[in-house]
């Protein structure tokens, strides 16, 4: 397939397949509490409603910052599933969510300030072993470009055991996930009312939905990267993180932001920098 | 059926309620009820939030809360008042320090009973509420499609219901300004209004003002309406004495603020009184946004006055050199 199709194929496949996992997210999550839950086309339903409504804005430019939260998650997905640089990838992927950051500093509101706050300490927490995951990835490959690596003969989790298992613990902060839904969560009610949406609203509140749908596929498309040489095998893993991901969610209470980070570096350290180690002893 | 039906996320606040009604509340999430399968959204969020569910009696405490929410919801949005005390005041209704049900300060659409309301009920209020919702959403869609399309009329005497109506909602934005409930447009009865509209009444006189005690025998009186679909949106009052004609109470509903409606209707009032060589009007010393379309349409100050502790009054006035000749109309 060539990059094109792929690319045309993730513009618009990804917000339908996000927005369907997120949909099947919030029914599993129903069932695990002993809940019947929402439909699963619940998120569609909720941004077009958003869509619709009034949108009150403390700055008109905060909106401007969302706007383009959207439109670089969506070329960070872009050049993923196109095959580009991993590196590079990496790095839209943190400007993306420093252009939300700003967003919420713009709205100058405790919460949303709060919230900014710790969503910058989640990025500190997780930011390592992305960049480990990326390494790790071309020391085995010898390239940093995704469409290599995805053509590479044998899984890589083979290689990268560790690696994998701190890529699944970031998946859980990049996903806002409890234990690590500091900035914001998904859950009603938290302290910080909604953290770093709570001044967004409306159609800018949609475009951030719309932007975690694609950030679940690109995230969810990473994983399958781990075993890209079995494509079967690679879209099942992925789907099982994602259920992984949701059971950690219902059965563990909110980390304090000081564990979070702690937590997320030691496993950079020893699973990640670990695996890394034995690679480079072994070669 | 419009999304609107489907995922309604809802606020939840506590006047001043016994509590019953809250844990009643909460257990519609619970897994016997579970209110998310119909899409609702227990958010504590009212700038996210569609319906905003109010239980318990207004004490003085919660009253500043409650308008300050609902100002922070965005439309379209619903109000539903869960339970006795919400509604009515309930056995709190005489008590020294309560106002009454939740419509005592903001507009209420959905009224649920109960001493507690059982979850059934609350869940029947809120699909009501979402009713109410689609509907807000159907004018809202229908004004901003024909938004071009204002008319501006005299109004008569049988507008002011509507008229009062639309003055209660569009001041609330100018009893926050002031954290006061004394703004005279808040409290003006139907009755009063009448009298307004007969040229009867010192015309919301604010206080003893001279020039507004002289309009107890108006020249003549002149409301205009700004109407959309058949809803005024817009209205001004104003009558004429002697060389002078008094304008009193651009209103323009807060939906459609920011659109150079309040701007027209005072040209128009302007234009009715073709004789008048001299308008005044006057307005909150803290209304900024009012004092700067005064001074846009060529409105200076002349003089303040205290009108309460937390109100003080700004009289404007503009000259014109050549009244416009009846005909010209």
């Amino acid at each position: 397939m060539s990059p094109w199709v792929r690319l045309i194929i993730y513009l618009l496949g990804a917000p339908l397949l996000g927005g369907l996992l997120i949909g099947w997210d919030r029914r599993i999550s129903a069932r695990m509490q002993a809940r019947l839950g929402p439909p699963i086309l619940q998120p569609f339903y909720d941004v077009l409603k958003l869509w619709g409504k009034e949108n009150v804005v403390v700055r008109r430019s905060q909106n401007h910052y969302v706007a383009f939260f959207l439109l670089l998650v969506i070329f960070t997905g872009a050049l993923f599933f196109a095959g580009s640089d991993l590196l590079l990838v990496i790095f839209a992927l943190t400007l993306a969510a420093i252009f939300f950051v700003l967003g919420a500093y713009k709205a100058s509101s405790p919460y949303s300030f709060v919230g900014a706050e710790r969503e910058l300490i989640q990025m500190m927490a997780y930011e390592p072993m992305v960049l480990l995951t990326a390494i790790g990835m071309y020391m085995v490959t010898k390239s940093f470009f995704v469409h290599d690596i995805a053509s590479y003969s044998t899984p890589l989790a083979f290689a990268l055991p560790g690696v994998f298992l701190g890529f699944l613990y970031t998946l859980e902060i990049k996903f806002r996930k409890s234990p690590f839904d500091l900035s914001s969560s998904h859950h009603a009610h938290q302290e910080l009312v909604r953290g770093i949406t709570t001044e967004f609203s409306g159609r800018t509140l949609a475009m951030i939905e719309i932007a975690h749908w694609y950030e679940t596929v690109f995230l969810l498309g990473w994983v399958y990267l781990f075993f890209a040489s079995t494509p079967w095998i690679g879209v099942l893993v992925a789907l099982l993180a994602f259920v992984g991901v949701i059971l950690v969610d219902n059965v563990f209470a909110r980390l304090k932001w000081q564990t979070a980070v702690r937590s997320a570096w030691i496993v950079a350290a020893v699973l990640g920098f670990g695996n890394i180690l034995v690679l480079s002893l072994l070669h | 059926m419009s999304s609107f039906s489907k995922s309604p996320w809802i606020i939840h606040y506590d006047a001043s309620s016994c509590n019953g009604c809250d844990i009643e509340t909460l257990a519609c999430l619970t897994p016997l009820y579970d209110v998310e399968r119909l899409g609702v959204v227990n958010t504590g969020n009212p700038k996210h939030a569609d319906i905003f569910l109010v239980t318990g009696a207004v004490n003085e405490q919660s009253r500043e809360v409650i308008r300050n929410i609902y100002h922070q919801l965005v439309e379209p949005k619903v109000v539903v008042a869960v339970g006795t005390c919400a509604s009515s005041g309930g056995i709190f209704r005489e008590c020294y320090n309560i106002s009454g049900g939740v419509d005592t300060v903001i507009p209420v659409d959905v009224y649920v009973p109960g001493c507690a309301a059982r979850p059934e009920a609350i869940i029947d209020g809120v699909v009501r509420a979402i009713a109410v919702l689609e509907e807000k959403n159907r004018a809202m869609m229908a004004i901003a499609n024909s938004l071009d399309h204002v008319l501006y009329r005299l109004a008569h005497k049988s507008d002011a219901p509507e008229i009062l109506a639309l003055q209660k909602v569009a001041y609330q934005s100018e009893a926050e300004i002031y954290g006061d409930e004394s703004v005279p447009a808040l409290q003006q009865t139907l009755e009063e209004l009448h009298a307004d509209f007969e040229g009867t009444s010192a015309f919301t006189a604010p206080n003893s003002g001279a020039s507004l005690v002289e309009s107890k025998a108006a020249d003549r009186v002149v409301f205009i309406k700004a109407v959309v679909n058949g809803k005024i949106i817009g209205s001004v009052g104003g009558f004429a004495k002697g060389d002078s004609a008094y304008v009193n109470r651009v209103v323009v509903h807060p939906y459609f603020q920011g659109r150079g409606i309040g701007r027209r209707l005072v040209a128009e009032i302007e234009k009715a009184f073709a004789e008048a060589r001299r308008f005044e009007v006057f307005t909150g010393s803290q209304s900024e946004r009012n004092l700067r379309q005064f001074r846009r349409l060529g409105y200076s100050e002349f003089k303040t006055e205290s009108f309460s502790p937390a109100i003080t009054w700004v009289y404007m006035q503009k000259e014109r050199s050549c009244p416009l000749s009846p005909l010209s109309n």
